[in-house]
């Protein structure tokens, strides 16, 4: 079996195809790194301009409405009671960003956005940052909870955490924080499809040299596992290519620390106001750890419904399909919301924004409190199961050829 | 020990291989002769297992049969089957093909080497296989199997595309094999080389393997059984019948008659010899049947 391995790695590597992925993920990490990472504009930005800007336009408020009680209005009032405060934590944040002092300006800005927060959702006088009102978002107030409270969190975190803080930490612009946002964006899909790519022929280019393989003394159930493993192998070593991308972040921006907060969002027992959920802070090494064991589960579900399809179908192209609809097949039933009615943490398909999964963001969009690694784990490891079972059933039939 | 029992196959409705029954035993070469698509390479596959015949057994080593996965396994350690040569990796050099089938068959690695100058596969057995001729390639598929070692080894059109001087190279290993023990079952269209090496050669028609030696009295022995005659007439050959109306005579496609004259004295070949002279048919040779006669006689017809 070790020497059907080493034939099989060997010829995985040598592959063209899979030459050609490495590459354009090589080329893809690189174009990230080289011209979108720098153009990256991050919705919740340090700006001390803009925070002065808020400071000085309340403060003048506050200076009009104190000195002259005879132009009191009821709204007003409601600017009076909550401006104070509000410009408090400006202040602390301008003073903070201008001494340089990190920890000073993580505190105030956590508070500043749990006070913000709290006076923005569902009000009719005051709007999150603009970038959340993107042209055709309906939820673009639900996005602006999550990505405040995510802030609070975030900011929280850097407060009482120990790691070196500086503004491409605040934007989330070191290497493993781009990792962390991309994997809660395109990255799981990138991966998946490479490994959709990587898998395609493992089983079918045996035909191409029949004579050479069909007698070697291995079974078939042997054979297809080898393929798997050598599949899962390769899928997992697209991080190399990838890492040459972070590594040039890395060098420009901060490569971070595996301490850095990651804010998790979580509906639990005790629901937080606007009967919603809130977030715990885990260790950033913690985070992609899970997100690790998450995406190599997925691979395996991958690669065993990829072998069994070629056992079963014995065409690329039916490969192809049947991955892209495991990858794709969200798009055509999500809803906003449905997690409240439907388990949607049983359905496979559920599991592939991996990023978004751990970091509680798609309970928060499904409105579900189910989405989460153990129960990913379970549901994958159980598919998994299950496909491996039928392949093991196809290839010990007596009559069953593999090649 | 390889037994053939009682195999069928049919394709189609047709029989390809009919009732085959033969045991083959260790240090044994087998030749096995017929034009293509006459089931040669199908008894070979059902040997492997790749076809499975609608009626039979194949038993190796007195009780192995593929009645399961994990058998078939067994008997592909013991048996083998020549790779062809269109089917080799180009991007790969002769040298790892050779790596592979020691790995697999975890045979003993200095058989390589040995293999390679028995071969004369030094110049180019590390350079790609997209890059051999077809004798290169053809010498590397044969060293593949040489290099698995297996007691029991198939060879389908061994000898196709090489020169008579690596195909003397490789009568010559397959010899040694031979004594080493090994069953080698060998088709191959050069005739004269497989009567040279074979202890057994069987014939296929109608998908029925028949020995020569049970349908030919006077293959392969060492004595004066056949005279043959090139381009004898229809009228000589009548004349020959009424003149010694107890031979047979067999004429084939090719143009030669066989007189069989098997038993015969130092006399009764003299008057043969002088009936020809007589009738200006000079153009005889003494000797005994050969493959080559077999085959014209089996596939190309005669009288």
């Amino acid at each position: 079996m070790w020497a059907y391995f080493k034939f099989e790695l060997t010829q995985f590597i040598r592959n063209k195809k899979n030459i050609a992925v490495y590459v354009i993920l090589l080329f893809l990490a690189c174009f990230y790194a080289f011209e979108m990472a720098p153009s990256y504009k991050p919705i919740e930005r340090v700006d001390a301009r803009e925070i002065e800007s808020r400071y000085l336009v309340r403060e003048a408020f506050l200076s009009e409405f104190r000195d002259n009680p005879d132009r009191f209005s009821g709204m007003a009032g409601f600017g009076l009671a909550i401006y104070p405060e509000w410009n408090r934590l400006e202040k602390d944040r301008l003073d903070a960003l201008n001494t340089g002092d990190y920890i000073k300006y993580s505190e105030a800005t956590s508070g500043w956005y749990v006070y913000s927060n709290n006076f923005t959702y569902n009000s009719d006088f005051f709007s999150y940052s603009p970038g959340y009102y993107s042209h055709g978002n309906l939820y673009a107030e639900d996005d602006g909870y999550y990505g405040y409270l995510y802030s609070a969190s975030r900011y929280k975190g850097y407060a009482e955490g120990k790691s070196e803080l500086s503004l491409n930490v605040f934007e989330e612009r070191t290497a493993l924080q781009t990792v962390q946002r991309l994997l809660e964006s395109y990255l799981p899909l990138i991966l998946m499809i490479g490994c959709i790519f990587l898998t395609v022929d493992i089983v079918l280019k045996d035909r191409l040299n029949p004579t050479i393989l069909k007698g070697f003394p291995i079974s078939d159930w042997k054979k297809v596992v080898v393929k798997g493993f050598v599949a899962l192998i390769g899928s997992i070593g697209m991080v190399l290519p990838l890492s040459i991308g972070l590594i040039f972040i890395g060098i420009n921006y901060g490569f971070g620390d595996f301490n850095l907060p990651v804010p998790i969002y979580t509906l639990g027992e005790d629901v937080a106001i606007f009967l919603k959920g809130d977030f715990v802070n885990i260790p950033m090494g913690h985070y992609l750890l899970e997100n690790f064991m998450l995406i190599a589960l997925i691979f395996i579900f991958l690669i065993s419904l990829i072998l069994l399809s070629s056992m079963v179908i014995k065409n690329e192209f039916a490969n192809l399909v049947v991955g892209a609809v495991f990858i794709t097949n969200e798009v055509f039933y999500f809803k906003r919301g449905i997690g409240y009615w439907h388990e949607v943490e049983l359905y496979p398909t559920n599991y592939v924004q991996v990023g978004q999964i751990l970091s509680g963001y798609r309970n928060y969009i499904y409105g579900s409190s189910q989405l989460i690694l153990n129960n990913g784990l379970i549901v994958m490891g159980i598919s998994s199961l299950v496909l491996v079972v039928f392949i093991f059933i196809i290839s010990k039939i007596k009559r069953y050829k593999l090649i | 020990m390889l037994e053939l029992k009682n195999i069928n196959v049919q394709f189609s409705g047709r029989n390809i291989l009919k009732d085959i029954n033969e045991t083959f035993y260790p240090g044994e070469i087998i030749g096995l002769v017929a034009p293509n698509g006459t089931g040669k390479s199908t008894l070979m596959n059902v040997i492997m297992n790749y076809v499975k015949p609608s009626k039979g057994t194949v038993v190796v080593n007195e009780n192995l049969q593929y009645t399961s996965k994990k058998n078939e396994v067994k008997i592909h350690q013991i048996v083998s089957m020549m790779p062809d040569q269109s089917d080799l990796y180009n991007h790969l050099s002769g040298i790892e093909h050779l790596r592979i089938y020691c790995s697999m068959w975890h045979s003993d690695p200095s058989l390589i080497e040995s293999t390679i100058n028995a071969l004369n596969m030094e110049s180019y057995v590390k350079k790609k296989t997209g890059t051999y001729s077809l004798g290169m390639r053809q010498r590397l598929c044969f060293a593949m199997q040489i290099v698995s070692n297996t007691p029991i080894m198939l060879m389908d059109e061994v000898m196709n595309g090489l020169d008579p001087n690596n195909v003397d190279i490789i009568s010559k290993i397959l010899l040694k094999k031979k004594e080493e023990g090994k069953i080698i079952i060998v088709a191959s269209h050069l005739l004269e080389n497989l009567e040279s090496i074979s202890d057994r050669i069987f014939l296929f028609k109608h998908g029925q393997l028949i020995n020569v030696s049970d349908v030919s009295s006077g293959f392969g022995k060492n004595e004066i059984t056949t005279v043959r005659v090139r381009e004898m007439a229809d009228e000589v050959n009548n004349k020959f019948l009424n003149e010694f109306p107890e031979t047979n005579i067999q004429s084939l496609a090719n143009g030669i008659s066989l007189i069989d004259v098997t038993d015969f004295n130092v006399e009764q070949l003299a008057e043969i010899v002088v009936f020809l002279k007589e009738n200006n048919q000079t153009d005889f040779s003494f000797g005994n049947v050969t493959l080559n006669d077999m085959y014209s006689m089996y596939y190309l017809g005669g009288k």
